[in-house]
Formats: structure tokens, C-alpha cells, sequence
């Protein structure tokens, strides 16, 4: 490189770093006061509590894909009988057992006698 | 320890910490304060848009704040730097995209009747209008010269001339070498002087 390069180099560098603080210099007054609030808001930020537990928001966020992958990917799952009130009492009102009800009171004493004779084992 | 004895040191952990808290945010008040009007300057070179820059500076501060407050002073600039550089990347990538997007939509008419009575407003610093063409003719040739070296140069560039980071700094803002600096900024300078050598002549 030469020397009138360099001394271009310097005028160009100089020249621009005149134009660039002018422009600065010469920023409106609304933008400004937009900067101004920008820094506010920045500021905010040290008086607000540190949010430590957004920390392990992408690992509880992974942990729970992977779950759900876990899951999706096991395939169905085996039907378990479901033995809730309703359907036993669906299963009583069906046609087929309605012998069941008329015998209500034998069942009521087989169970009785059951009980008391484990009451006699233990 | 009693018990008044342990209300007087959590006091005075509290009182500690919100003196430590008040210094802090008077020393990012002032860096931010000489700071601002620079980089909205630098990021508007990057995206050519004031109020897109504006948000980058914004997001800028914020993110400098909230995750390098326990960070030196000194460290400040170049950090702050590189999250508006990053900021700045990011605006182009999601530009791109967004046009890509936008190609399969047919463009809306634009409004050309918008007055901007701040844009028309005089000069704060007192400029005369013929003054001020000179300055913004200069800055706009200047500035689209700048606009159009490759990204890196540019960033060098910008960060050495106009923010006046050293190299070190400049290249912790860039998130590269010291080698890649100067490289990019000797680049930078060389194709500036091809595209404005001719007005020194």
C-alpha cells in the first residue's frame, strides 16, 4: 500500500466518521425521546425478580415431548375392564341376569356365610 | 445470634443490595445514554429502516441488561455490540423469509399521501436547509457505500470507525478473531476507497 493510499484511506475514514456524527448529531427529537424510553425499559429490568425457574422451562419442555413421544410411540395400551358402580349395575339390568335379582336374598345370605366363615379361619 | 441481631444484617443485605442495584442501573443509564444514538445510527445502516432499528436497539438494551449486568463495565460495549449485530442478522434472515412468503401474495397498494410533520420539522441544531442537503447528501452517499460492502465488512467497518471499538472489542462484538477483524476491516477500507476514491480526486 502506498502513501497516497493511506492518506485516502485516512481522508475517506475521516470523512466518514464527520458524516456519521453529524447524522448522529442530528437526530429528531421524537426519535430521541423513543431512545429515551427504550433505556427506561432496559433499566426495568434490575429492579425485576430473577426468574430462575424459567431457566428449566426448555428442559421441563423437552422432558414432557419426550413423554408424550414415549407414549404416543408405545402403541395402544391393553383395555382394562373398567369395574365402576354404573357398569355393574348395567350388568345386573341386563336381561340375562334378571334371575340374579329374584335370588337377591340367597346371594345376600351366601355372602353372609362366607364372611363368617373367614372370620372363623382367622 | 439474636433475633435483632439477624434483622439488622438482613437489613443490611437489603440496604447493600439496593445501593449495589441503584449504582448499577445509574452506570447502564450512562452507558446506554452515550451509547444509543450511535447504534441506532449503525443499525439503521444495517436495515435501512429507523423504526425497525429502533426496535433492534430496544431489544438490544433489554437483553444487555437482563443477561450481563454481573459483566464489568468494560465489557458493555462490545456485548452490546454483538446482540444488535446478532439483532441485525437475524432482521435480514427474517426478511428473507418474510419476502420469500410475501412472492405468493399479490403487493398492496402503497399510501403515498403520509406527511410527517416530525420528518418536516426544522433542524434542532440550527442547520440552514442548504447545510443540511450537503451533510445528508454526503452521509446518504457515504452511507449507501457502507451499505453495500458484504456483511462483515461492514459490521468491521462500522464497529471500528464509528463506534470506536479496538480491535479486541471489535472482535467480541463480531464473534470472531482479531485476525478476522482487521481482515474485514482492511477489505472494508479498500472497497471503500474504489467506490468513493473519485470524489477526492
Amino acid at each position: 500500500m502506498n502513501e497516497s493510499n493511506d492518506k485516502l484511506d485516512a481522508r475517506i475514514t475521516a470523512d466518514a466518521k464527520q458524516a456519521f456524527d453529524q447524522s448522529v448529531d442530528g437526530l429528531d427529537a421524537a426519535t430521541l425521546s423513543r431512545l429515551n424510553r427504550a433505556r427506561q425499559a432496559a433499566l426495568e429490568e434490575l429492579t425485576k425478580p430473577t426468574r430462575h425457574w424459567l431457566q428449566w422451562m426448555p428442559a421441563t419442555g423437552l422432558a414432557a415431548a419426550v413423554l408424550l413421544a414415549v407414549f404416543a410411540f408405545r402403541g395402544p395400551a391393553e383395555i382394562d375392564v373398567i369395574n365402576t358402580p354404573a357398569s355393574d349395575l348395567e350388568i345386573l339390568l341386563s336381561e340375562e341376569n334378571i334371575e340374579m335379582l329374584e335370588d337377591l336374598e340367597f346371594y345376600s345370605w351366601l355372602v353372609t356365610q362366607e364372611l363368617e366363615g373367614d372370620s372363623d379361619l382367622g | 445470634m439474636t433475633a435483632g441481631t439477624v434483622n439488622f444484617a438482613v437489613s443490611c443485605d437489603e440496604s447493600q443490595t439496593g445501593a449495589r442495584t441503584l449504582h448499577q442501573a445509574r452506570q447502564f443509564d450512562q452507558f446506554l445514554a452515550e451509547v444509543e444514538r450511535r447504534a441506532l445510527r449503525i443499525a439503521e445502516m444495517g436495515v435501512r429502516d429507523r423504526d425497525e432499528a429502533l426496535d433492534l436497539v430496544q431489544d438490544a438494551m433489554i437483553k444487555l441488561v437482563r443477561n450481563y449486568s454481573a459483566r464489568r463495565s468494560e465489557e458493555w460495549a462490545p456485548l452490546f455490540y454483538r446482540i444488535l449485530q446478532n439483532g441485525v442478522r437475524d432482521w435480514h434472515r427474517r426478511q428473507a423469509v418474510r419476502r420469500r412468503v410475501m412472492a405468493w401474495f399479490p403487493k398492496a397498494k402503497s399510501d403515498d399521501n403520509d406527511y410527517d410533520a416530525i420528518a418536516a420539522a426544522p433542524d434542532p441544531a440550527g442547520r440552514t436547509p442548504d447545510e443540511e442537503l450537503q451533510n445528508s447528501e454526503a452521509m446518504r452517499d457515504m452511507e449507501s457505500a457502507v451499505h453495500e460492502l458484504p456483511t462483515r465488512q461492514r459490521e468491521a467497518f462500522m464497529l471500528r470507525t464509528f463506534e470506536g471499538l479496538n480491535v479486541a472489542g471489535t472482535a467480541v462484538a463480531m464473534g470472531c478473531s482479531e485476525g478476522s477483524v482487521k481482515t474485514h476491516y482492511s477489505r472494508a477500507i479498500h472497497a471503500l476507497r474504489e467506490k468513493l476514491g473519485e470524489h477526492y480526486q
